[in-house]
């Protein structure tokens, strides 16, 4: 039986478009951006080989290299400050009956909105005048704090943000695994007497290790991906010192017409990105054994 | 007393949880009820006094929300729409027609296009747009909307479609069907729940985008919410009560889907973070 299923005519009309968009869109940038990386491009056109330099001096540029500095320090906070929290949260949720789906749906409704209202919210609360926060801390005597001009407390105050925004997104993640978990392992845990936390510490975060290795995962590529925040926030400011590496890139390749430097810059962001990955993998998400029940 | 104390525990730090990301968006909606600056420093936290809702009608009608507000509404649904159906359409041909060979490769070409971050084709992608001479028009975020979303939703309706038991077609096959309608009428809408998660994913990413849209277009009248409310929060930077009220207008009709589509919008992001 010669089944229309069979048909390359056919076939070819349902892949074509998709191959053809993903091609223009992903496939063919790519290539461009590894072009114009060594190329001195200003956009409109002397566009000259100029092999290695945008790469030499992306690493002698003082501000690209706090950015990545920046970058760092919010991989860091995520990782070591934020992961924490989410397992802890994560247990608490899952340790109640009553309220959990209230719970649950509340700290995962901010990782739904848009980054940059977020953004201009977050803004407003840290407004120096009439903002939320400094109209609490005005009670206890508290004098003016400029929450995003102030260099130092600027790149807090955009983490602290970026937390709020997202950790409910992996406190999800992390419930479900334990919600998954089946119930008698619990439940002979607490025959045996193990208190609340012993059962959590001892038997549901070893269960749960390789979602965590996940949202670990997904952290580190979340801390190279932030920009949007960044861009409505502050700009990079103040004096650059929250600029992270997409938007000193943004701005290098927009503001400055620096095409071929921020395309340079862009191949960095890529190649960290593979490199911190790779490294995860290796290090750390390899040498945990997958653990069956 | 220990026992309702290890009961109560837990719900303590949640609701401390809760409260923090709940106060934020009280605080903007308060506020967005009230006359100016002033009005807001006076009584940051008091109940608006009166609901007068002509904070609402300037900002829809003078500042443009409005528009913003359709340019995203019909952007973030097209380019959705569009992506499912092509994505759809390909899910079928390689997890369903009988080119084993080519199907293996397509795929596994196409998933590539996940290991690619977003930001890093942005350069190259402005000069594609403006190349193709459609910078500046809603056609410059259109494409890339709908090309963006292509890898993750072809790889969430592949592997739905897989699992479509295979009898289906071979009944379809004896009564004469064509692979076409094989598609629209068996195929498709089995995988109703499907399409409809990730349709979700891509209106919920388009809806959100700011970064192309805010350097592909330059116009005001042709700008989404997103890059809209940033240039009107620039333009106001003095009246916070009608920031306030631009925020909820973004904010509430992605609110309200999330309250009827919840358990979908959850599982499909998750799902697809986890897969991707």
């Amino acid at each position: 039986m010669k089944s229309t299923l069979r048909n390359p005519y056919v076939y070819l009309l349902f892949v074509l478009p998709t191959i053809i968009l993903y091609c223009m869109f992903f496939i063919y940038p790519t290539i461009t951006s590894f072009v114009y990386g060594f190329t001195n491009w200003d956009g409109l056109n002397h566009k000259a080989f100029i092999g290695l330099d945008n790469f030499v001096n992306a690493f002698k540029d003082a501000e690209f290299r706090s950015s990545i500095w920046n970058n760092l320090i919010i991989l860091l906070f995520s990782s070591c400050i934020q992961v924490p929290l989410i397992v802890v949260f994560a247990l608490l949720i899952s340790s109640v009956k009553r309220f959990q789906g209230f719970y649950k749906t509340t700290v995962f409704m901010p990782s739904i909105l848009s980054t940059s209202i977020i953004g201009i919210l977050w803004g407003y609360i840290y407004n120096p005048d009439v903002g939320l926060l400094n109209s609490i801390l005005k009670n206890f005597g508290v004098e003016t704090i400029y929450w995003l001009a102030e260099p130092k407390l600027a790149m807090f105050s955009i983490l602290v943000t970026n937390a709020w925004q997202w950790m409910g997104f992996y406190i999800v993640l992390i419930l479900a695994a334990i919600l998954a978990i089946p119930k008698d392992i619990d439940e002979a845990a607490m025959i045996d007497g193990a208190t609340g936390v012993q059962r959590a510490w001892y038997l549901t975060v070893p269960l749960i290790k390789p979602i965590i290795n996940v949202v670990i995962m997904l952290s580190i590529a979340g801390a190279l991906r932030v920009v949007d925040i960044v861009l409505v926030m502050t700009g990079g400011g103040p004096a650059g010192s929250t600029d992270v590496m997409a938007s000193y890139m943004v701005n290098k390749a927009i503001k400055f017409g620096d095409y071929g430097y921020g395309s340079a810059l862009s191949i960095i962001i890529f190649a960290i990105a593979l490199i911190l990955t790779a490294l995860y993998q290796l290090l750390i998400a390899r040498r945990q054994e997958r653990i069956e029940y | 007393m220990p026992a309702t104390a290890k009961k109560v525990i837990p719900h303590l730090f949640m609701i401390a949880y809760v409260v923090v990301i709940l106060v934020p968006f009280l605080f903007v909606l308060f506020s967005s009820f009230k006359l100016d600056n002033n009005e807001i420093t006076q009584h940051p936290f008091a109940f608006p006094k009166h609901f007068s809702f002509d904070n609402y009608k300037e900002t829809w009608v003078k500042a443009k929300i409005s528009v913003y507000f359709f340019n995203s509404l019909y952007l973030a649904f097209s380019a959705a729409v569009v992506g499912v159906l092509l994505a759809a359409a390909t899910a079928f041909a390689i997890t369903r027609m009988k080119l084993e060979k080519s199907s293996q490769w397509i795929y596994q070409f196409v998933l590539i296009g996940m290991l690619i971050p977003g930001n890093v084709l942005f350069i190259a992608q402005y000069f594609l747009v403006r190349d193709l001479h459609i910078l500046d028009t809603h056609w410059a975020l259109f494409l890339p909307y709908t090309a963006g979303a292509l890898p993750f939703s072809v790889l969430l309706l592949a592997a739905f479609m897989r699992a479509i038991p295979h009898e289906l077609e071979e009944a379809g096959t004896v009564d004469g069907m064509g692979a076409i309608r094989m598609f629209t009428k068996i195929i498709l809408p089995l995988s109703i729940p499907s399409l409809v998660t990730v349709f979700i994913i891509n209106f919920l990413g388009n809806w959100n985008e700011y970064l192309l849209s805010n350097f592909f277009i330059s116009k005001d009248s042709l700008r989404t919410l997103p890059t809209g409310m940033v240039g009107f929060r620039d333009a106001f930077q003095m009246n916070y009560a009608l920031i306030c009220t631009g925020i909820v207008f973004s904010v509430l009709p992605v609110l309200i889907l999330y309250t009827f589509l919840q358990r979908q919008i959850i599982e499909g992001l998750t799902a697809g973070s986890v897969k991707g």
